[in-house]
């Protein structure tokens, strides 16, 4: 009988399937007595992996088993889902990097109240969250600004590249940079409107393009930049792959040196063109530390110890500028971390 | 005078792109009268039904219901005059049961809920009213195509239908499904409700209508009362001329065993094998109800079923046909049933549709030799007589016997050794019907097998040297020329024994 | 012709616009960039526009794009930790799974009586897979020349997206699976295949491998000032030979015919199988050549989003470009003209200083209305050509 034969061939696919997932994961936290942090970044990306490295390195140290989860698009939704799952694994402590704080409120809270949270690289403010681990990023985005002004001392036309706006690593960043260029004071919380030009005495920001974390429009928009204003100055990329995307674009069309990049983040891309001087630098923030602090800290807290907690509720990592000067031991630096990688995994 | 007419058609004109659908057609209905509308295809009896039915609007004329002058301009407004429309491809929805067809639409409703029982229960009423006797809570993709039939008509009369317009409501129905339709018609007559009865078949109309009117290229041919319903004389007002010699086939000369079939089992009918023979010069009729398998075990030699056992021989050679690829490499070619479906790609022209099968025994390295093309498509056309615009018009443009022509000419362009025609003739108008009979003399004479379908009694009898009757997946029994007469082949059709043997 | 006539005045009136508004656009510069995108676009809708003519779909050209991408750059650059050979071996390896996977999906198709291939085919097909996976698995570790290296890699990474297509008709045609449903979770399966071997690293060829980068980065210099991107030849020579394929050869006949009526079709003694499985194996192939491109092109592969969407902008521009989702009907050329709009749109909308947020809105807005523009003058191109019968019934 067709039918039935069917049915069995279904079931052991079911079967099957079901042994093989068995065999990848596993279901509970506390399987093996010890304590389980998760870290949950806001999407997937190099960066992360050497944030994964830290969070690992420190879990091996403290002898805690942690959970690394990358969300992928949509990674609002995602964040959401890989929560929930945490928590149904009784985690004793997540971290967390908000993709959209001002929306996720709820899941955080809602977190906060099962187990131990803490944010970190990017802050959700007004939420329960027990300290943010991360770096400041208005004052990263006016490092950026000081990089600007390094590279292009007698002013000029600049244009902002990220991967989107509405997040608030982006806009503090970009907020950050206009009001350096500007010379405005410091204050995190004023906002100019994307799509204006924004001039100064010496600089002008000619508009800032969104490209939805897709490298191939990245570097598209980088080049209709370049055909809708020949003269460009200098292209400021936000995120990790922006400035590679940017180098692509003048590398093609025959520019690169001539516009300067000043960028954000170590893709070994721009590492490298810094080092070429196509790129005048960077900044960079610390991931490893990221990763490393946070599981630290949920570790601490876990146990009881709550005096780890900055009473600001800050855990500053200060952002580094790199140039050409200090290019090659930050590469140094980086592949010892990223090797260690290999060994802990 | 006694009362107006239930329904009258004064001087009513369609004009469609390019032809005159109606010209000045007019017509009269009485109460609880059978007229029965025939026309060869493209006669405008189906515009004219859809005039009546509110799917179309006439461009000139008038429609009086009760002898009040009514604008029909939407199916509901026919729909409140009491006029419904039965489609020849019938309307349900085969998903859902009996109730909720019949009040498809017009669902009674309770709080803004369906309310099931009120309407299964009137529901009830309905089916009762046509003789179904089945649960309205049957889906009705379950039930035989006849039933399917009836709860068309049950869903007509729940909208208190007072003309019921059927169009070739027999066309798929078998023998015994047509005599249930035929007394539910007749029962509904006797309560006053008038029916508008389209069909091809002339000797249902003989049967069952009280009067007749023909249309002949969208105008009134003529008029028959009860007692002139002739065959001949509905043939001569439909074709405008005489036809006393209905089929002019000579007999032939059989020549060597052109298919074999040993034994073969078709997949999903009965289990036991079925052997036949067809020669080469002969043409040979499978007779049977619908349902009797005779379409599975022609689209079982043609391998779009392939057979689950048994041998099958084309001129003497063992060939294995598991696909129609096989048979046509074999020298086989099935017209079949459903040409829309099955026949045709009706978006394509004229010209590539004749060309598929041939395409890649006339190609030079897979490109399509664009002029052989044209010339096989160009001869097909004028050996067939196709009426058409070029070999570039779209087949679905022409009407249904040129569509057949060029399900034929497909594979006259192979020239096969056997031909497979499932109902041939279904739907077209009895010009075309002719030709069609017409060629397969012309190709049995020719030296070709032809093994054809018919559920039409005259034609089985007419043309074919050897009939197969099939029952219930079976070849219940073979009867040769002189054997032939319609009440053998209905003994065989319906299970009983042959009077002679 | 008529087909594409609309189309095409779609495009030079954005054109025509932009360049009215914007003395940027019509730059040397900013012509090579259109076009260069437009070109490595055009070739993923060239290949959906065969799919589409036989009345499906394919759902899992942008994750297929992301899998070559990655492949090809992990393959091209083995890290130095890795052991000798490693490249070769590993795509021994994955070609044996995939060989034996495609024997187990050619069992069930029998198995439900769909196909008629002979078991011992099957057998061998099985076996072999089982030895090459050995072969990689266990054969001593060499690397191969550099000469050999890299025609080997790209070789298999277009033999691999072939085999992705040939897999999805299989499917489609053998065990009976809606084209969408395959395909969609091939979309899904793929991105996490990628993910998964690439470890969510970013892949890239950085400084090297400048001579076949040139393949998507390069221009022919026509004049001193306009040179001709080289996927734009590229797109070129793959749109002639699909478009002679579609129109001139039996393929594309019966492929036109089945995407109509596949069972008028079969019944002609068509093996309608063998073409569905054809289109689908083109479009995959042509989703990687185009992975290819994309991936020389952008040197950022990120695993996780290389890709992504891409499948929808492919059937968006074979849309515009008047194919039938229905099946059955298509130009290439309107197809390639099509994938251009849609890049000119995009240009036009940054060189125009329009907000990026909009950039999705003013597309689908573009595309409804040339979608409507079409059927609005089809309709009116059928009146007029009644009224003209109506006239003159000869």
């Amino acid at each position: 009988m067709p039918t039935r034969s069917s049915t069995r061939v279904v079931a052991l696919l079911f079967l099957g399937l079901g042994a093989g997932l068995a065999a990848c994961g596993k279901s509970d936290a506390s399987a093996d007595g010890k304590k389980t942090f998760g870290y949950v970044t806001n999407g997937i990306a190099s960066f992360w992996v050497i944030a994964k490295a830290g969070a690992l390195a420190a879990g091996e140290e403290l002898d805690v088993d942690v959970e690394v989860r990358m969300p992928g698009p949509p990674e609002d939704a995602e964040q959401k889902r890989t929560i929930e799952e945490l928590l149904a694994m009784n985690v004793d402590g997540i971290a967390i990097s908000p993709v959209k704080p001002d929306n996720q409120l709820d899941v955080i809270n809602e977190a906060a109240a099962r187990t131990h949270l803490i944010t970190h690289d990017s802050d959700a403010p007004g939420s329960d969250r027990l300290v943010y681990i991360g770096m400041d990023n208005y004052l990263a985005g006016r490092m950026c600004g000081e990089l600007v002004k390094e590279a292009l001392p007698d002013g000029g036309e600049i244009m902002i590249f990220v991967g989107r706006l509405g997040q608030d690593n982006a806009d503090l960043r970009r907020q950050g940079l206009i009001d350096e260029l500007l010379d405005r004071s410091m204050d995190s919380t004023r906002h100019d409107k994307p799509g204006e030009e924004l001039k100064g005495d010496k600089y002008t920001i000619l508009d800032t393009r969104t490209d939805n974390f897709d490298s191939a429009a990245a570097k598209s928009q980088a080049e209709d930049a370049l055909a809708k204003y020949p003269d460009i100055d200098g292209m400021v990329g936000l995120f990790a792959y922006n400035p590679p995307a940017i180098l692509e674009a003048l590398a093609a069309a025959g520019k690169k040196g001539e516009v300067q990049v000043i960028a954000f983040d170590e893709d070994t891309v721009t590492l490298q063109a810094i080092e070429d001087g196509s790129c005048h630098g960077t900044v960079v923030q610390n991931p490893y530390r990221y990763g490393y602090e946070s599981v630290k800290m949920l570790a601490a807290i876990a146990e009881g110890d709550k005096s780890v907690i900055p009473a600001s509720g800050f855990l500053d990592i200060p952002a580094r500028k790199i140039t050409k000067d200090s290019v090659v031991d930050f590469r140094t630096e980086l592949e010892s971390l990223i090797a260690g990688t290999a060994e802990v995994k | 005078m006694s009362r107006a007419p239930l329904l009258e058609v004064r001087g009513v004109s369609k004009r469609f792109p390019g032809v005159l659908a109606l010209d000045r057609v007019s017509l009269s209905l009485g109460h609880g009268e059978i007229l029965a509308v025939i026309g060869e295809n493209g006669a405008g009896k189906s515009t004219l039904m859809k005039v009546l039915a509110g799917v179309q609007h006439q461009d000139k004329g008038d429609v009086l219901v009760d002898g009040e002058p009514a604008a029909i301009d939407s199916v509901n407004a026919a729909y409140d005059r009491g006029i419904v429309l039965i489609h020849q491809e019938l309307n349900l929805c085969g998903n859902l049961d009996v109730a909720s067809n019949v009040y498809l639409g017009r669902e009674p409703r309770r709080h803004g809920l369906i309310d099931h029982k009120t309407m299964r229960t009137q529901a009830q009423a309905c089916i009762a009213k046509v003789g179904l006797d089945v649960k309205v809570s049957t889906l009705v993709e379950r039930l035989p195509i006849g039933r399917q039939q009836l709860v068309e008509i049950a869903k007509a009369l729940s909208v208190d239908a007072r003309v019921l317009i059927m169009d070739e409501p027999t066309s798929s129905l078998s023998t015994r499904e047509t005599e249930t339709l035929f007394a539910v018609i007749e029962d509904l007559c006797a309560s006053g409700v008038s029916i508008v009865y389209i069909s091809h078949r002339l000797a249902e109309v003989k049967r069952l209508a009280h009067r007749v009117v023909v249309l002949r290229d969208g105008h009134n041919a003529g008029e028959l009362a009860r007692d002139e319903i002739e065959h001949d004389a509905m043939v001569r007002l439909m074709v405008g001329r005489d036809v006393s010699q209905f089929y002019a086939r000579k007999p032939h000369e059989p020549g060597a065993v052109a298919l074999e079939a040993e034994d073969i089992v078709v997949p999903g009918g009965a289990p036991e094998p079925i052997s036949l023979r067809v020669h080469a010069r002969e043409i040979v009729g499978i007779a049977g109800l619908v349902g009797a398998g005779r379409s599975e075990l022609i689209e079982t030699l043609f391998g779009v079923t392939p057979a689950v056992r048994g041998h099958l021989r084309v001129g003497g050679t063992d060939v294995r046909i598991s696909s129609p690829k096989d048979a046509i490499a074999a020298g086989l070619a099935l017209v079949p049933e459903d040409r829309k479906q099955s026949g045709l790609v009706l978006e394509m022209a004229v010209r590539e549709n004749v060309s598929l099968p041939s395409l890649e025994r006339e190609a030079r390295r897979a490109f399509i030799d664009k002029r052989a093309e044209r010339e096989v498509a160009g001869r097909m056309i004028a050996d067939l007589g196709i009426k058409t615009r070029d070999d570039r018009q779209v087949v679905k443009d022409l009407s249904g016997g040129n569509q057949q022509k060029v399900v034929l000419a497909k594979w006259l362009a192979l020239a096969p050794r056997v031909l497979l025609l499932d109902e041939p003739t279904r739907g077209i108008d009895i010009g075309a019907k002719h030709e069609i009979y017409a060629l397969m003399e012309r190709l049995a004479a020719d030296g070709v097998a032809v093994l054809f379908i018919s559920s039409e009694m005259e034609e089985i009898l007419g043309i074919s040297d050897r009939v197969l009757v099939m029952h219930e997946g079976r070849i219940a029994g073979e009867l040769g020329r002189g054997e032939l007469d319609e009440e053998a082949v209905m003994q065989l059709a319906t299970g009983g024994q042959p009077a002679r043997t | 012709m008529k087909k594409i006539l609309g189309i095409t005045t779609l495009l030079i009136v954005v054109v025509a616009a932009t360049a009215a508004l914007s003395p940027n656009f019509l730059t040397a510069y900013n012509v090579q960039n259109i076009i260069r995108w437009s070109a490595l676009f055009g070739i993923l809708s060239v290949g959906v526009a065969f799919v589409i003519v036989t009345g499906g779909i394919d759902l899992s050209i942008g994750s297929v794009v992301g899998l070559v991408g990655c492949t090809l750059a992990m393959l091209l650059n083995p890290i130095d930790e890795r052991p000798p050979g490693w490249a070769w071996k590993s795509v021994f390896q994955i070609q044996g799974c995939i060989a034996i996977v495609a024997a187990v999906i050619w069992g069930l198709a029998r198995f439900y009586g769909r196909s008629r291939g002979s078991g011992r085919r099957l057998l061998w097909l099985g076996l072999a897979g089982a030895a090459l996976f050995a072969a990689g698995r266990y054969a001593p570790g060499f690397d191969l020349p550099a000469w050999l290296h890299l025609p080997f890699v790209v070789l298999w990474v277009l033999a691999l997206s072939l085999q992705i297509g040939l897999l999805h008709g299989l499917l489609i045609t053998k065990i009976g699976l809606q084209p969408f449903v395959v395909t969609l979770c091939g979309l899904l399966f793929y991105r996490g295949l990628t993910r998964w071997v690439a470890a969510d690293q970013t892949q890239g060829f950085g400084s090297g491998f400048t001579g076949l980068r040139k393949l998507a980065t390069g221009k022919l210099p026509l004049t001193d000032d306009f040179a001709l991107p080289v996927p734009a030849i590229a797109l070129a020579v793959l749109a002639i030979l699909s478009g002679v394929l579609l129109n001139k050869t039996i393929f594309g006949r019966y492929m036109l015919a089945l995407g109509r009526n596949e069972t008028a079709t079969r019944y002609s003694g068509i093996d309608t199988d063998r073409y569905v499985i054809l289109a689908y194996a083109i479009c995959s192939l042509l989703a990687g050549i185009g992975g290819i491109l994309f991936a020389l092109d952008i040197n950022s592969i990120q695993p996780s989003g290389h890709g992504n969407f891409y499948e929808l902008y492919a059937i968006a521009a074979a849309v515009l470009g008047g194919c039938s989702l229905r099946g059955g009907e298509g130009s290439i050329l309107g197809v390639v003209i099509g994938a251009a709009v849609m890049r000119v749109l995009y240009n036009a909308i940054n060189v125009l200083g329009i907000p990026t947020q909009l950039e999705f809105a003013i597309i689908g807005l573009v595309i409804l209305g040339g979608v409507i523009a079409d059927e609005l003058v089809k309709r009116l191109a059928a009146k007029r050509r009644a009224a003209r019968q109506a006239r003159d019934p000869a």
